[in-house]
C-alpha cells in the first residue's frame, strides 16, 4: 500500500500565543476523532504532533560528509508565516483516497495539510 | 489505405488505443512509446499487405506488445515487473470494446485531476487526448518547446509518483471535479479554432469545425441551380 506523509502546517503566529484551554481542549478533541476513525480504518501509518518551531534546531554538516564540521542554528531550516506542527503517515491506495483522509486532518481547516507521497525503497 | 486517410486512421485510432495503454500500463511515457512503435509498425505495414479490418484492435494488440517487450527489458525493476504482469494476466479486458470510450473519459479526468495546475491539465489533455506534439502545445502557450516539455513531464511524473488515479469520479465527487475539465474542454476546443499550426485545428475539434469556405459555396451553387 503506497504510503504518504500528511504534512500539517499551521500559522506562526497561533503557534507563539497561548490557546485558551477549552480551544485547546476542542482541537484536541477534533484530533482525537480524527485519530479513532482513521485509525479505525487502517489508514493510519504513523505521525507525531511536533513542538514550537522556538523549540528547533537545523543542523549542517560542511566540509565533506560525516566528521565534517556541524553548524548549529537556533530555529527551523526557514523562517515562514507557515510552519510545520505536525504529520501523519497515511497508508492509501491512491492520492484521491489520500487526499480524501487528509481533508478530515484538523490541520486542513485550523491550517493546511500538505500530502506528499513517501519514496517506497523496497520497489526499483 | 494510402496516405492522407492512413495518417488519419491511426491518429485517431492511436488516440484511443493509447488512453487504453495509459490505463493498463499506468505509465504515460511507456504507453505512448508503445503506441507509436505500434504506429510506425502499421504504416510499413499497411501499405503493403492492406489495412487490417479492425484498426483499432490491431493497433491495441501491436501496442500491448511491444509494451511487454518494453517492461520485459526493464525487468530488473520490480515494479515494472508486477506491472507487466498484471498487464499479461488480464488478457479478458484487453477484448472489451466498450472500454474504450470510457478509457478516454478516464484519462481526460486524470489530466484535470486539481493535484495538477490548471495550465498543465489542459497541456496534458492536448497531449494525450488530442495528440499534439509539445511544439504545438508550446506554441499555442506562446511559451518554449523545451519550457512546455518540462511541464508535461513534471506532470506525468507527479501522476506516477503522487498515483493520481485513472478513474471517473463517483457521482458524489462530479460537482468537485467536472468544472475542471469543462474549463479543459472549453480552452482546447478554443485552441482548436486558433489553429497555430498546420491541420492543428482539425486535429484538436475535428467534429466541432466549421467550414465557412464550403458552406457558402455549397448554397451559391445550390440557388445556381
Amino acid at each position: 500500500m503506497p504510503r504518504y506523509a500528511a504534512l500539517i502546517y499551521g500559522s506562526a503566529a497561533d503557534e507563539n500565543n497561548d490557546v485558551a484551554p477549552d480551544a485547546w481542549a476542542e482541537i484536541m478533541a477534533q484530533y482525537n476523532a480524527f485519530g479513532e476513525e482513521a485509525g479505525a480504518a487502517g489508514v493510519v501509518g504513523g505521525g507525531e504532533a511536533l513542538q514550537p518551531t522556538s523549540t528547533a534546531t537545523t543542523i549542517h554538516v560542511t566540509g565533506g560528509k560525516r566528521g565534517g564540521d556541524v553548524v548549529t542554528t537556533d530555529g527551523p531550516f526557514a523562517e515562514a508565516k507557515e510552519v510545520l506542527g505536525g504529520f501523519y503517515l497515511l497508508d492509501c491506495a491512491d492520492l484521491d483516497d489520500a487526499l480524501k483522509w487528509a481533508a478530515q486532518i484538523p490541520g486542513a481547516w485550523l491550517g493546511r495539510v500538505e500530502v506528499r507521497p513517501c519514496i517506497d525503497f523496497s520497489q526499483g | 489505405m494510402q496516405g492522407d486517410a492512413l495518417a488519419e486512421t491511426l491518429r485517431i485510432e492511436g488516440g484511443r488505443v493509447l488512453a487504453t495503454l495509459i490505463r493498463w500500463t499506468g505509465d504515460i511515457d511507456l504507453a505512448e512509446d508503445a503506441v507509436q512503435d505500434a504506429i510506425l509498425i502499421a504504416l510499413e505495414r499497411w501499405p503493403r499487405d492492406g489495412a487490417p479490418s479492425n484498426p483499432a484492435a490491431w493497433l491495441t494488440t501491436a501496442a500491448r506488445r511491444r509494451a511487454l517487450d518494453r517492461l520485459r527489458r526493464e525487468a530488473n525493476r520490480t515494479t515494472k515487473e508486477r506491472a507487466a504482469v498484471h498487464l499479461l494476466d488480464d488478457d479478458e479486458n484487453w477484448r472489451q470494446p466498450a472500454g474504450v470510450g470510457h478509457d478516454q473519459l478516464r484519462l481526460l479526468f486524470t489530466c484535470c485531476h486539481p493535484a495538477l495546475a490548471p495550465d498543465v491539465q489542459v497541456a496534458l489533455t492536448l497531449r494525450t487526448l488530442c495528440g499534439l506534439t509539445t511544439y504545438e502545445i508550446a506554441r499555442a502557450f506562446l511559451v518554449a518547446e523545451p519550457t512546455m516539455g518540462q511541464r508535461i513531464s513534471r506532470a506525468k511524473r507527479k501522476i506516477a509518483m503522487a498515483r493520481i488515479p485513472y478513474r471517473v469520479p463517483e457521482d458524489h465527487e462530479l460537482p468537485d471535479r467536472l468544472p475542471a475539465v469543462l474549463a479543459t474542454l472549453y480552452v482546447v476546443f478554443t485552441i482548436g479554432h486558433h489553429a497555430v499550426s498546420g491541420q492543428l485545428d482539425a486535429r484538436v475539434a475535428p467534429r466541432g469545425r466549421r467550414r465557412p469556405a464550403g458552406a457558402v459555396g455549397g448554397g451559391a451553387h445550390a440557388r445556381r441551380a
